[in-house]
C-alpha cells in the first residue's frame, strides 16, 4: 500500500499546519502512540508553538517551540499517530504527557552498574528510549518499535 | 561578575608577586621595623581526588571521579561536616549533597515572597529534588561563604511535584541511586542554568503548601563553587597519572583550584580549546564532523557512535545486561580522532584505545581508560569523551570571563 499520495499529503499537512497556526496559536506536545490531533492538547497549560511543519518520506515532522528554549519535535506516520519524538535543549519536556502510557515503563527502567548520568538506552517492550548530554543541553527521542513505518531510517529521528 | 573576579585576582597577585620582590632585600625573618608584612602563606589550593569503587551501598563505580568537601552552617566554625565520595563533575555546575549523608540542618533558601526554594535538577537519566540550601563551603583552603547548595533527597521538603517526576527517568534522590555522596560540579559556567532569572525551565520551584515552577534572582541560584572562593575563582585543574589499558584501581590525583594565580597552577604551553555556548567543541572522528562533542569528567567512559565496531552481546540469562551498548572489539582498537575548540585550535596526533569491555570487567577495577560505548544516532554529532581523557593529563577548565594567559574561558586546556 502506497504511503502517501505525496502531493496530496503536503497539501493537507499544509492545510493542517495552517489550520492549527490559525486556530491555536498555543499548542503543545503530542502524545507517543497517540493520533496527531494531540499535538494540540493541553494547549493553554504549556504555551507552547509548532514552529514548523514538514514532510519527509513516510513521514511527518512538526517541529514544537517550548518556552523552556527546548525544541520538540514529533514524527507522525501515514496512519495519523505519533511514532517518534525527539528534543534538544536545556531542560527535557514534560515526558509524562509525551510518552503518555509509555511514561512509567521509562520512569522504572533499571539502572546498571556501568550507568552515568549523562546516557540513557532502554528498551521496555515496544518503547525504546535514548538518551544524551549534560547539564544545560540535553537531547533525546524515544519511538515505538512496531510503529516506525517501514523504510525510515531511525538515525533520521532526532 | 567572574571575570571582575578574574581582574581582581590578577591584581592582587600582582601585588602578591611584587611583595616577595620588596622583601627580597631585607633578607630578615623579623619585622619588627617599618617594612611591609610578610606575605600571607599561599591558600592551599590543592585536594586530593581519588577513582575508585564509590560509597556503599553500590561500591560499584566505574571511571567516577570523587574527591572530600567540608560544609558548615553559616557562620559557624563548629557545626561542620566533612564529607567524602563526592563526585568531581567538569560537565555540570553547583554542589548537590545527599540528604541521608548529612548531619548538619543547613537553613533553606527563601525568595522575595516567603516560599522556599527548591530544585529539579535534571540529570540525562533521570532527575534529583530537594531544597536549595546555604552553606559555608571547604575545600582544600579554599572557601565560600553562604554557597547556596542542594540538598537531595531533603524530608522537609519530600512531596516531588508532578512537573519535576514527569522530566522522566530514574528519582535520584538516595547514595543508591545516585551512585555518590554528592556531586561537586565545577563546569565552564556560573550556574547551573543560563537563564533562570527571567524564564521557568521546571528546574527551580517555589514551595508554600505545595511547589510551583519559578524564576530565580541569578545570587540564589546553584553555582559553580569555584567561582564563589574569595580566590582561585576562575577555574579549575584535574591532574590524573595514566592508568594501564587494562584498568586499575584506586587511581589517585589533584584537583587544584584557580589558573594562573599561584606558582602551581600557572599556564604553560597546553592547547586550550575554547567552548562554545553549551559548553561544547568540534570532535573530527572517523570522517564525521561532532559539533556537539565534550570532554566530562561526568562521563564514565567514551561515548561515540561507530557501527564498524563489535559491540558486546548481552547473555541470554541477562538481556538487559551492564554491557550492552558497550564495545567489546575482538582486540583493542587504538583510533585517531582530532579535538577542535571554538577558536580554531586543534589537537595533534590525537588517539584513543578501545577495550573489550567485556573481558576489563571482569578484572573488576575502578579505571578502565578504555572503557567505550555506543551513541545512539539519534545523538547526532556528539562525542563525549569522558573520565578517560583525564587520565595521564592535566586537564584545566576555565569559566566564562576567565581571564588567563592561555586565554578567555570558558575553556578547556591541557
Amino acid at each position: 500500500m502506497p504511503i502517501f499520495q505525496s502531493s496530496d499529503f503536503k497539501g493537507a499537512a499544509l492545510g493542517v499546519a495552517v489550520l492549527i497556526a490559525a486556530l491555536l496559536p498555543h499548542v503543545a506536545s503530542a502524545t507517543l502512540g497517540q493520533p496527531e490531533i494531540t499535538v494540540q492538547s493541553d494547549a493553554a497549560r504549556t504555551h507552547a508553538a509548532i514552529k514548523s511543519s514538514e514532510d519527509r518520506t513516510g513521514y511527518r515532522v512538526h517541529e514544537i517551540q517550548l518556552p523552556s528554549g527546548t525544541v520538540m519535535r514529533e514524527f507522525v506516520a501515514p496512519n495519523g499517530n505519533v511514532f517518534a519524538v525527539a528534543w534538544q535543549g536545556p531542560t527535557r519536556p514534560d515526558l509524562r504527557q509525551t510518552l503518555g502510557q509509555y511514561f512509567d515503563a521509562f520512569a522504572s527502567a533499571p539502572r546498571t552498574k556501568l550507568s552515568d548520568r549523562r546516557h540513557l538506552q532502554i528498551q521496555q517492550g515496544d518503547l525504546v528510549v535514548q538518551s544524551g548530554g549534560h547539564m544545560r543541553a540535553l537531547s533525546g527521542r524515544a519511538y515505538l518499535l512496531s510503529a516506525v513505518p517501514s523504510g525510515v531510517n531511525i538515525g533520521d529521528l532526532h | 561578575m567572574v571575570s571582575m573576579r578574574a581582574f581582581r585576582l590578577g591584581l592582587s597577585a600582582v601585588l602578591c608577586l611584587s611583595a616577595f620582590a620588596c622583601g627580597g632585600g631585607g633578607g630578615s625573618a623579623s619585622n619588627g621595623g617599618g617594612g611591609p608584612p610578610p606575605p600571607p602563606p599561599p591558600t592551599n589550593n590543592t585536594a586530593s581526588v581519588i577513582v575508585d569503587a564509590g560509597p556503599p551501598p553500590n561500591n560499584s563505580s566505574v571511571n567516577t571521579l570523587f574527591t572530600s568537601v567540608t560544609i558548615c552552617v553559616p557562620g559557624s566554625t563548629t557545626s561542620c561536616q566533612t564529607i567524602d565520595h563526592i563526585q568531581v563533575d567538569t560537565g555540570s555546575y553547583g554542589l548537590r549533597i545527599l540528604a541521608p549523608v548529612l548531619t548538619l540542618t543547613l537553613p533553606i533558601e527563601t525568595l522575595a515572597n516567603g516560599n522556599s526554594l527548591a530544585e529539579c535538577t535534571q540529570f540525562v537519566d533521570g532527575f534529583s529534588w530537594g531544597p536549595i540550601v546555604t552553606a559555608d563551603f571547604q575545600i582544600a583552603g579554599e572557601t565560600a561563604h553562604s554557597l547556596p547548595v542542594q540538598v537531595i533527597g531533603d524530608s522537609r521538603l519530600a512531596n516531588i511535584p508532578a512537573g519535576c517526576s514527569g522530566t522522566g527517568g530514574t528519582e535520584e534522590d538516595t547514595v543508591s541511586t545516585f551512585g555518590a555522596n554528592g556531586i561537586l560540579g565545577i563546569g565552564p559556567f556560573e550556574l547551573d542554568c543560563g537563564d533562570c532569572d527571567t524564564a521557568t525551565h521546571g528546574l527551580y520551584y517555589a514551595c508554600a503548601t505545595s511547589c510551583t515552577d519559578t524564576t530565580v534572582p541569578a545570587n540564589q541560584q546553584v553555582p559553580n563553587p569555584v567561582t564563589h572562593f574569595a580566590a582561585d575563582n576562575n577555574g579549575a585543574i584535574v591532574v590524573l597519572p595514566s592508568v594501564a589499558a587494562g584498568g586499575a584501581s584506586n587511581v589517585m590525583g589533584s584537583l587544584i583550584f584557580g589558573i594562573d594565580t599561584q606558582t602551581d597552577n600557572a599556564s604553560g604551553t597546553e592547547t586550550v580549546l575554547t567552548l562554545d555556548d553549551n559548553a561544547e567543541l568540534i570532535v573530527n572522528f572517523n570522517g564525521q564532523t561532532l559539533a556537539s562533542s565534550f570532554i566530562d569528567s561526568g562521563s564514565n567512559g567514551i561515548y561515540f557512535a561507530d557501527a564498524s565496531i563489535s559491540l558486546c552481546t548481552a547473555p541470554p540469562s541477562d538481556p538487559t545486561s551492564q554491557i550492552v551498548n558497550f564495545y567489546c572489539p575482538a582486540s583493542t582498537l587504538i583510533l585517531p580522532i582530532t579535538i577542535q575548540g571554538m577558536n580554531g585550535t586543534m589537537t595533534n596526533n590525537l588517539t584513543f584505545g578501545v577495550g573489550n569491555t567485556e573481558t576489563m570487567l571482569n578484572s573488576n577495577f575502578d579505571a578502565y581508560p578504555q572503557l567505550a560505548g555506543t551513541l545512539p544516532a539519534g545523538n547526532a554529532g556528539t562525542f563525549d569523551y569522558g573520565l578517560p581523557f583525564f587520565y595521564g593529563r592535566r586537564v584545566a577548565v576555565a569559566v566564562q570571563g576567565a581571564m588567563t594567559t592561555a586565554g578567555t574561558g570558558p575553556y578547556i586546556a591541557f
